[in-house]
Order: C-alpha cells, then structure tokens, then sequence
C-alpha cells in the first residue's frame, strides 16, 4: 500500500518495509557515509582488488593493525567468499584488529573475477568480534537495496562516496 | 438367553443403579482429595504426633531429672535444695553423660549421619525431607542428659527435633515426594514449638518466617493446622494457661508510651552484642581441642559453678521468666541474674550442648526490658511504670531482634501473655527492634546455621555430581560453513538458544546465539551471503568432564545460557555433548532429570 504522502526513500529507523518504501537503519547509513571510496578500481585477480583496498585503510584511526585485518579478510575469502547476484562482493573479516565497523567501497566498471563470479561493485568491510549484529544489519542494508541491476548499474557509475550515496538513496 | 439378549440386558441398567452411578461419579469428582487436602490430613495427624513425641520427652526430662537431684520440683527449685558440690556436680555429669551420648551416637552412626541430616531445619530447607532416626534419637538422648541436670539451655530444640522426626517418618512411610517430604518436616518443626510454648500461631510463623522464609497461604495453611493441633493436644495433656500469664497492665498515663516505645531501640542494640556474644562462645569451646565428652562436661561446670553462687542460672529460664513477671526484683538482682544467665547460656551453647537458645533469649530480652522499666521508673517516677510491662515488650523485641523475625516475635509475645492491651506496644517495638538490629547485624540467630547448614549441604552435592553423570551428548551442531539458512532451519527446528560449531574434527569452534540473530532470520537476501562463522561466538565457555560443577556453574554465569558444550579435553575441543542447568538443578533437588547420558538428542 502506498501512503497518500510523500515520503523521503531513506528512512532513519530500524525496521522493515512500509508502503514500497525502505525503513532502514540509521547507523547503517552512517556508516556507508563513513567509509572509503575507491572509484574505478583496477585489479587482475580478486587479491590484487582486496589488497588494494586494503591499503586505503592504511592510517584509518578505527584500524588498529592492518596486516592482522588483511590476513583475516584473506583467511574468511577461503570458505566460501561472499558474493551477492548482479556482481557484488562482500570480502570481510571479523576481527579484533578493528575497534570499529570499517568499510571501503569500489566501484569496477571493468569486472574482476572472484571466484566464479564477475564482480562490478566491492564492500571491503572489517567489524569486531562483537559486533557481529553491526555485520549483519550493513550487509542486509546492502543487499536489500542492490537487487535490482540498475541501481548496480548507477552505483558502478558514481565517481565520488557523495554520488555514490545519491545513487543509492535513489533506490530502485 | 441367547447372545444378543444377554447383551441387551446388559445395555440396560436399572433407574436405581443408574442414580447409584451418577452418585458415585458425582462424590469422585467432587470429594476427590488434591494433594493440598492430603497434606492437610496430614498435617492434623503429625500435630498429634508431635505433641505426644513433645510430651514423651517432657515426662522422660522430668524422671532424669528426678534421678538427677531426688526432687520432683522445678530444676531451679530442685537446685536451690541442693549442697553446693552437688550444684557443681549434677550439671558437670549431665555435660558428661550427654557428651559420651554424642561420642558414642558419631562413632555408631556415622555413615548414617552422612547420608541423611540430623537437623530438621536443614531437612526442610536444602535436604530431602529425611531425618536419621538414630542419630535424631541420639541427639535427643544427649539434650536429655544435659535438660534434665539443669545445664542451661531450652529444651524447645529436642522438641522440635522430634516433632520433625515423626513428620519425616510420615513422609517416608508413605513415599511422599521431596517437596511433600520437606512440607511435612516444617509441618513437624511448627507442632513441636506450638506443643513447647503453647503458641500455635508463633509456632506457624515461626516456620514460616524463620524457616521457610515465606509467608504464604499454601505453605501456611498446613503449618497452621499441625500447630493448632499440637497446642490443642498439649493442652489437653497438661493445661491451656499461657506459658507466661501477664498480670494484666494499665498506662497511668499517656505519657508513657514514649519510653514504651523506645524499648525497641534499646533491644535492637543489645541484640548484635548477644549474637556475637554466643559466636564468641562458640569460637573459643571450639578452640579448645579435648573430646566432646569433657568439652560438654566443662559447659556443665561451668554452669554448675554459677548455680553454687545463684541457682536460678539453671534449666531454660522457664520458671525464671514466670518470677520476673510476677514477682518484685530489685534492679540489682535483675542485672546478676541476667549477668549470670548470660554466661550460662552461652558456656552451654558455646560447649555444644544439644538443645535451643529460644528460651534463654527470652529471659534475657525480658530482664533487660525490666532494667530499662526500672531505669524510666527511677528518671520518672510519676509516669508509675511497671517494669514487667517493659520486661514483656523487651521479650518479644529481644526476639525480633535477634532471629530476625519480628511477624512471628508479635505473635510470640502475644500468645505467651495473652495480654491485648499491650500487643501495639509489641508491635511496635518488635519492628523497631528488628531494623535496629539490622543496622549492626545481618546474620540473625537461625538464620545462619541455615546458611551455614545451606552451604555446607548445597557444596556437598555440587562435590558429589560429576558433569560426566549430568552430560547429554550429539548435541545439535554445524560446520562453520553453514549458511544463514542452515542456521535459520536449525533454530526453528529445535528449541535450543545456542547452536555449537565444529570443524571435521568435531572440534569446538564456538557457538551461534539465538539472541544475536533473531532479528535477522527473515532475511532472504543474508541466506547465502552469511556463514555461522561470520556471526559464531569464538569466545563461547565450554567445560571439560574432569571439571567441578562449581566451575561449571561459573562458566553458566559467563555464558547467560541453558546448555554449556562439553569437550573431552579444554586443550584439544572435541565436543562430546552439552550440559544443561536444568539437570543440575533437578539432579541438586534429588530428582532423576531424565537425561543423564539419555541420549535424547539427535544429530543435526
């Protein structure tokens, strides 16, 4: 049922779906608004592409040791990497080396497999061992918004973190 | 008749017989006796029962006590006839006859001692509802002795333990299940104070408050019933006088019941000095390392050495009491006589003597209470106070005070002098002296013998069961690559709130918390994106078969869960199954928790 007033694509409470709009989390958008982007990310294999972005985390003030994180991200990609349809990737790592949700975005217009899968839009995230709900709740922010091809589509094509936000905010 | 005929006529049943049915189905369903109703029956009974086990060991304390000292009278009559080496010497042989009695009952019964309790309270509360016989017996035997030659020390504890041990053999004669068991035991416990004081109601709430830390209708109401008719039998076996009748009081006038009032003040001070005064007693008897025997003969002594300067030292304070109440004392006498009921009291309590310090107490809250009486007579002598007026609120304060009860310390001091007039003041008193006395004291005078005995007995068992005997094993587990859809199925499949995860090795790896994902079980888009290692608990406690249950209760408060995973070895963590605080639970309150190594779980 729609509701017979406008009403803002993103709203700011925990919650599930109202009249064909998406009633999300508030601290997930906060934290997509607080990660990395990385546009137009170039990489031969799916390691390069992590280890890159990787690297943008280098100096982050939530990331307490960087190889401790990379190595965990690695090790979690052994067993079944998380991949989404439409070409999305979501490498992660649950670690301690973290104080904090971190997370790095990166576009590919030039897919890079991982695994089986050509893969067009990349969310590094690394989340402490207790704050595996954090996890749950960002990934389910994500995959809930890009399951349509053309807001994939418009997300690969955003050049900055704030077209990126737009394009998502846009929603299907 | 041919087949059929028979069956028609079977089919057909006469109007009469028809009304005999309905009849009887009507008395079944309506006359059908729950289980409350039984153990009111009962608890009538065991008040019968107790009564007539109190009054056997009245009759049989009076004949000791008559071989004791050639005198029919009262102990503190008989004492006063007495030469002085015989006031030493009677009490000092009851201490010994009544040590030897003890000695001789540990080394007998020992083994039976540890597999049932002797002690009523502990029965009721932690234990199984089972009391030894023989070691009760012995007890009793022992507090026999040492009553009967005047040693210091009521005679309620025997009485009571008795009362409890014929509820006990009720319960156990007929197959009562433990709560049942215990109820009865507490049903015993009430009858044999009512039938010791003549005070039904007291003796219910006494149990109730003291005991069972409960005032509530359904364990009340047979309590109650047990007392009444225990006090109704007793009565009918020797009087229904009050045990200590009041003369019957008056204020003079209104001025005087501000210092009746603060009677409780004064008591709820006192109290925590006499607690630890007795714990004091007790500390140094214990210290001293000779066999029980001459431990009890030197209690004896020493209240056989006051008797030679003051014989009223000797017996509960019973007859005591009655004088204080009825007869004028000058404040000198008062305060030696209370001096030395004070070292009497606790060198018998201190030495270990079997027997009760209720009556004890309540002579010294009472002789207290007519010092103070005394005192606001001798600062204001138009008020006209009667010191016995403060002696009888001083008593019921004293007892509040001092067991921490102050409903049952009301209705205590109400029953023993049926005097209306002066329950507000009672009452009044009784609650103030019981928050005065919290303020320097929290471990009242049954109140930590039940803590102790809790302790003890609640230890022995966590020392006794083994996580190996209690342990279920193929718990319900996933490999670490299971999806979030595996792990939604799994939790909606069973009722657990924690599913285990291992790797090929069975290796514990941690645990997946209902409560961590229940927000995120009707999620499609997680099902395949989400393994159970992204969201398992690695940290989550497991216990070891060679562990305590001490430490696996510990790990339960770590883990805020029902189950615990258990593995053969905390080094290498093959789980081998789960441990529930339910079955240590059932397994602590002697029942069969139908688990065990049951195997009642399948593999996921």
């Amino acid at each position: 049922m729609k509701l017979p007033f406008p009403v803002p694509r993103i709203w700011y409470k925990k919650g599930d779906r109202y009249g064909g709009y998406l009633v999300i989390s508030r601290k997930s958008v906060e934290q997509l608004r607080a990660a990395i982007f990385i546009g137009n990310l170039e990489a031969k294999s799916e390691r390069e592409a992590i280890l890159k972005m990787l690297g943008a985390l280098q100096g982050h003030p939530q990331v307490k040791d960087l190889s401790e994180l990379s190595a965990a991200t690695f090790d979690r990609q052994q067993s079944d990497p998380p991949l989404f349809p439409g070409g999305i990737a979501f490498p992660h790592a649950r670690t301690n080396s973290v104080s904090s949700l971190v997370m790095v975005v990166a576009t590919c217009p030039k897919a890079i497999r991982f695994s089986d899968m050509l893969v067009r839009l990349i969310f590094l995230i690394g989340v402490p061992k207790n704050a595996g709900a954090d996890y749950l709740e960002m990934i389910s922010f994500l995959a809930r918004h890009m399951r349509e091809d053309q807001v994939i589509d418009r997300l690969v094509k955003a050049e900055d973190l704030p077209s990126f936000l737009t394009a998502f905010a846009d929603g299907p | 008749m041919d087949k059929t005929g028979e069956n028609k006529e079977k089919r057909t049943l006469s109007p009469l017989l028809r009304r005999l049915l309905r009849l009887k189905v009507w008395v079944v369903e309506h006359l059908r006796l729950s289980e409350r109703q039984v153990t009111l029956i009962w608890a009538a009974l065991i008040g019968v029962l107790g009564a007539l086990a109190s009054e056997s060991f009245r009759k049989t304390s009076d004949f000791l006590h008559y071989l004791a000292t050639g005198s029919e009278s009262g102990i503190i009559t008989s004492f006063v006839k007495l030469p002085w080496w015989q006031r030493l010497a009677v009490p000092t042989a009851g201490g010994l006859l009544a040590g030897l009695t003890l000695w001789l009952g540990n080394r007998l019964f020992a083994s039976v001692r540890q597999k049932t309790t002797t002690d009523y309270m502990e029965a009721i509360v932690v234990g199984s509802g089972i009391i030894s016989v023989r070691a009760s017996l012995v007890k009793s035997l022992s507090a026999l002795f040492s009553i009967s030659t005047g040693t210091s020390i009521g005679r309620e504890g025997p009485l009571v333990q008795l009362s409890s041990l014929a509820a006990s053999l009720v319960g156990r004669l007929r197959r009562f299940p433990i709560p049942q068991r215990r109820h009865l035991v507490a049903c015993g416990a009430a009858a044999g104070i009512a039938s010791a004081y003549n005070a039904p109601i007291a003796a219910s709430f006494f149990v109730a408050e003291i005991i069972l830390g409960t005032v509530v209708v359904e364990s009340l109401g047979p309590l109650i019933l047990a007392s009444v008719v225990a006090a109704f039998v007793s009565q009918v076996l020797h009087g229904g006088e009050p045990l200590y009748k009041s003369p019957g009081f008056n204020l003079h006038t209104r001025w005087e019941m501000i210092p009746l009032s603060c009677v409780g003040v004064v008591l709820g001070f006192v109290a925590p000095a006499y607690l630890r005064f007795l714990r004091t007693a007790e500390r140094l008897f214990s210290k001293v390392e000779i066999p029980i025997p001459l431990k009890l003969a030197v209690g004896g002594a020493f209240v056989g050495a006051l008797a030679i300067l003051n014989p009223d030292v000797c017996g509960n304070g019973q007859g005591l009491l009655r004088s204080l109440f009825h007869q004028n004392w000058f404040w000198d006498e008062i305060l030696a006589i209370l001096l030395l009921k004070l070292v009497a009291t606790a060198a018998a309590f201190g030495s270990g003597v079997v027997g009760g310090v209720f009556t004890p107490t309540l002579f010294i809250g009472a002789a207290i209470g007519m010092l103070y009486g005394q005192t606001v007579l001798y600062v204001a002598p138009d008020l006209r106070s009667d010191p016995a007026m403060y002696g009888i609120v001083g008593m019921g304060s004293f007892i509040a005070a001092t067991t921490g009860a102050p409903l049952m310390a009301i209705l205590m001091g109400f029953e023993l002098t049926l005097d209306y007039a002066i329950a507000p003041f009672l009452m009044v008193n009784c609650v103030v002296a019981y928050y005065c006395s919290g303020i320097f004291e929290r471990r009242f005078m049954y109140g930590e013998s039940l803590e102790r005995k809790g302790a003890a007995f609640f230890n022995q068992q966590l020392a006794e069961v083994s996580i190996r005997d209690l342990v279920r094993l193929d718990p319900i587990t996933l490999p670490k690559n299971a999806t979030f859809a595996q792990i939604a199925e799994t939790f909606v499949q069973h009722r657990f709130q924690h599913i285990y995860i291992v790797d090929k090795e069975k290796r514990l790896l941690g645990a997946v918390s209902l409560h961590d994902v229940k927000t995120f079980l009707d999620r499609p888009e997680l099902e395949s994106v989400v393994i159970a290692a992204d969201i398992m608990n690695e940290d989550f406690p497991c216990v070891s078969p060679r562990q305590g249950m001490s430490e696996a209760l510990h790990k339960f408060s770590e883990a805020n869960s029902e189950r615990l995973p258990v593995v053969d070895d905390l080094n290498s963590q093959r789980l081998i199954g789960s441990i529930s605080k339910t079955d240590i639970i059932l397994h602590l309150a002697g029942e069969k928790s139908g688990s065990g190594t049951s195997r009642q779980f399948g593999k996921v």
